[in-house]
C-alpha cells in the first residue's frame, strides 16, 4: 500500500509547541501594551511604563511628569480592563474546550449552547432582586454559576437523543435555551429598570462588554480561572481519553460519570464567573480551541494552554478595535467577536456537512 | 476460568434483552458468541466490559467480582475492541494507541521511553509500523481497525472482548485481524457474525437466541445444520474445510 503523510498539524516536536507558546507570550504582550495605549485618549509608551513601575514598586520610581488623571486612567480603568479581557478570552476558550470534550462535537461552546445567556438571566436576577445579598460580592458570580448550571443541564438535556449528542441537536438546543434565558434576561430588566437605564443593562447582558471592569472583579476571575486551569491540566489525559467517546472511556480505565461530572462543574464554574464579569461574549470558546488544535493537535496537554494564550489575546485585540472603531463611542465587545466568529462557525457547519455527505 | 458470567439479566425499558445467562471462558481460548441480530449478544458483552450494569448477576474475571472494580483495574484485567468508533477529533496513531496504556499510567513519573515502545511493538505486531506519525481519520477502514487492535493490545489484559470487530470490513481484513488476535497468548471472547469464521477461530463456540444461551460446545458440535436452522432459519450443508479441517458451512438459498 502506499504510504501517504497527512500532515495533521504542523507542530509535532516538543521544541516548536515550547516556540509557539512563547511567540504568543510575547504577542500577548505586544497586544496588552498596545491596549493600554489606544483608546478616548491616546497615552504614549514612557507614560505608561512611569506609571506602572510607580504603582507596582509603590515609589516614585520615575519621575511624575504626567498629569494625575493620566495616571488614574492607566492604573484604575486601562489596565483591569486590558487583564480582564485576557482572561475572560482565555477562560472562554477553556469552556469551548470543555464543552467539545463533554460533547465530542466541535460545535460546542458556551454561547452556542445557550449557557452565556443562563449565566446571564442568573446574574441579572441576583443584580434585580438581590436575593443572594448574604454573599455579598460573590452574589453575582453565584448567581450567574446558578443560572450556567440550569441553562447547561437543559441543553444537554434536549441535545442528547438517545445518550448520543448530534450536531443539529446542539446547535438546536442552544438556539432554544438562549432564546428562552435572553427573553428572562430582558424581562427582568425591563420590570425593574427605568428609562434609558434600561437598553444600557439590557445591552450589556445580552451582548457582553468590558467597560465595567474593575481591579476587584478582576480579582476574582483571575482566581477562578487559575484554579480551573489547574485543575484542567491535571485531567489532560483523561479529557484525551474521553475524546474517543464514553464507552471506550471506561473501557481503557477512566471513571467517566466522575470526570463529565467534573467538567460540568469547572464549565459552569468559569462560564459563570465570566459572564458575571463581561456579559455573554460569543464565539471565543468555539473558534480558537478550534484554530490551536489544527496548530498544535488534539492532545489536551499541548491544546489547553496554547489555546489559553491564544483566546486571551485575540480577545484584548478585539478590545481594542471595539474602543477604536467607534471612537469616542465603544461598541460591545460582543458585536466584534461576533463578527469574527459568526462566519467561523458557518465553515464548521459547513464542513461537517461535507464531512457527513462524503 | 478466567471469564464467569453468573445468571446476568439485563432489560433495556420494560424489554428483557438478556435473560438470565450464565457462562464461562476458559484460560487460553477463543471463545465465539454466536446468534442472530437483536438476540442480546452486544447487550450481553457490555454487561461483561461494564457500559452496561446487570439487574442482576455477577461477573468475575478470575475469581474478582467486576463490579468490585475500578474501571482502572478493570482495564489492566480486560481489554475491549468495538466497531470503528467515530472520532470527531483526528489525532496521530501513535497517540491513538497511547490512549490505551492510560491504566497503566501515572498522573506523574511516567516513563514514556518505554511506554513509547510498547506502542511501537504493538504497532508492529498489527502490521503498522511506520503508520506513527499518521492522521487517524485518513486511515482506511481495515487500518482502522488494526489501531483499535493495537490500542487493546498496548492494555496487556490477557482477556480480551470483541463486540462485533470485523462488521463492517472486507474479507481480507476480517481474516486478518483475527489471525494477529489468534496469535496473540490471549483469552478472547468475541461476538462474531460469519459463521465460518467463527469456525475457523473459535476453540469453543456459544449459541445465543432470544436473551439465552441454547448450546455450546466445540464448532464440529455445534454448526450442524439443524442448529444452525433453529438460530438463523437457513437450510445448510455442513462439510469439512480442507484446509483447516474445521467445520465449513455452505448456505443453500431458498
Amino acid at each position: 500500500m502506499e504510504k501517504r503523510k497527512t500532515a495533521l498539524f504542523p507542530l509535532h516536536k516538543e521544541s516548536h509547541f515550547l516556540i509557539f507558546c512563547i511567540l504568543m507570550v510575547c504577542l500577548m504582550g505586544i497586544a496588552m501594551f498596545t491596549a493600554m495605549r489606544m483608546g478616548s485618549v491616546e497615552i504614549d509608551p514612557d507614560t505608561i511604563q512611569g506609571i506602572l513601575v510607580n504603582k507596582l514598586t509603590s515609589r516614585e520610581y520615575y519621575p511624575v511628569t504626567w498629569e494625575y488623571s493620566l495616571e488614574s486612567i492607566v492604573w484604575d480603568i486601562r489596565t483591569p480592563r486590558v487583564f480582564t479581557a485576557f482572561i475572560v478570552g482565555a477562560g472562554l476558550t477553556m469552556c469551548g474546550i470543555l464543552m467539545q470534550v463533554l460533547t465530542k462535537n466541535s460545535l460546542a461552546d458556551p454561547y452556542v449552547l445557550g449557557i452565556s445567556h443562563g449565566a446571564s438571566a442568573g446574574a441579572v436576577s441576583v443584580i434585580m432582586y438581590g436575593y443572594l445579598w448574604f454573599l455579598g460580592g460573590y452574589g453575582t458570580m453565584a448567581g450567574a454559576f446558578l443560572g450556567a448550571l440550569i441553562s447547561i443541564t437543559l441543553a444537554m438535556k434536549i441535545a442528547s437523543v438517545r445518550k448520543k449528542i448530534t450536531a443539529t441537536q446542539l446547535v438546536l438546543a442552544g438556539i432554544a435555551v438562549s432564546a428562552l434565558f435572553g427573553a428572562i434576561t430582558n424581562l427582568m430588566i425591563y420590570h425593574t429598570k427605568t428609562g434609558s437605564d434600561k437598553v444600557k443593562t439590557a445591552s450589556y447582558w445580552m451582548m457582553g462588554s468590558l467597560s465595567g471592569s474593575s481591579w476587584e472583579k478582576l480579582k476574582y476571575a483571575t482566581i477562578a480561572f487559575l484554579v480551573c486551569f489547574a485543575l484542567i491540566m491535571l485531567l489532560t489525559r483523561q479529557l484525551d481519553v474521553l475524546m474517543l467517546g464514553d464507552d471506550v472511556a471506561s473501557t481503557v480505565g477512566v471513571n467517566t460519570d466522575k470526570l463529565k461530572l467534573m467538567i460540568i462543574l469547572l464549565a459552569t464554574l468559569l462560564t459563570g464567573v465570566i459572564v458575571s464579569v463581561s456579559g455573554p461574549i460569543g464565539f471565543v470558546g468555539l473558534t480558537f480551541p478550534h484554530i490551536t488544535r489544527s496548530i498544535v493537535g488534539t492532545k489536551h496537554r499541548r491544546l489547553v494552554p496554547a489555546a489559553v494564550l491564544v483566546g486571551g489575546t485575540f480577545l484584548v485585540v478585539a478590545d481594542i478595535i471595539s474602543r477604536v472603531i467607534v471612537a469616542p463611542e465603544e461598541l460591545p465587545i460582543g458585536v466584534v467577536s461576533a463578527f469574527f466568529g459568526a462566519p467561523f462557525f458557518l465553515y464548521l457547519i459547513r464542513k461537517g456537512n461535507k464531512k457527513a455527505g462524503g | 476460568m478466567k471469564l464467569n458470567v453468573e445468571n446476568v439479566s439485563y432489560s433495556i425499558g420494560a424489554k428483557l434483552i438478556v435473560d438470565g445467562v450464565s457462562l464461562g471462558v476458559e484460560e487460553g481460548s477463543f471463545v465465539g458468541l454466536v446468534g442472530p441480530n437483536g438476540c442480546g449478544k452486544s447487550t450481553l458483552l457490555k454487561n461483561i466490559y461494564k457500559v452496561y450494569k446487570p439487574d442482576s448477576g455477577k461477573v468475575f474475571i478470575d475469581g474478582k467480582d467486576l463490579a468490585q472494580l475500578s474501571n482502572k483495574e478493570t482495564a489492566k484485567e480486560m481489554s475491549v475492541m468495538q466497531q470503528e468508533n467515530n472520532v470527531e477529533f483526528d489525532m496521530l496513531v501513535f497517540d491513538m494507541v497511547m490512549l490505551g496504556r492510560y491504566s497503566h499510567q501515572k498522573m506523574f513519573g511516567t516513563d514514556m521511553v518505554s511506554e513509547g515502545r510498547i506502542v511501537k511493538d504493538a504497532l508492529a505486531e498489527v502490521g503498522l509500523s511506520g503508520y506513527e506519525e499518521r492522521s487517524f481519520l485518513s486511515l482506511s477502514g481495515g487500518e482502522k481497525q488494526r489501531t483499535l487492535v493495537a490500542r487493546a493490545l498496548v492494555q496487556k489484559a490477557e482477556l480480551v472482548i470483541l463486540d462485533e470487530p470485523t462488521n463492517h470490513l472486507d474479507i481480507g481484513y476480517q481474516y486478518q485481524i483475527m489471525n494477529i488476535l489468534k496469535n496473540q497468548d490471549l483469552t478472547v471472547f468475541s461476538s462474531i457474525h460469519d459463521l465460518n469464521i467463527a469456525s475457523c477461530y473459535c476453540d469453543k463456540i456459544i449459541l445465543m437466541k432470544a436473551g439465552r444461551i441454547v448450546d455450546f460446545g466445540t464448532p464440529e458440535e455445534m454448526f450442524v445444520p439443524e442448529k444452525i436452522r433453529n438460530l438463523f432459519g437457513v437450510d445448510t450443508e455442513v462439510n469439512v474445510n480442507p484446509h483447516t479441517g474445521r467445520p465449513n458451512i455452505v448456505f443453500y438459498p431458498q
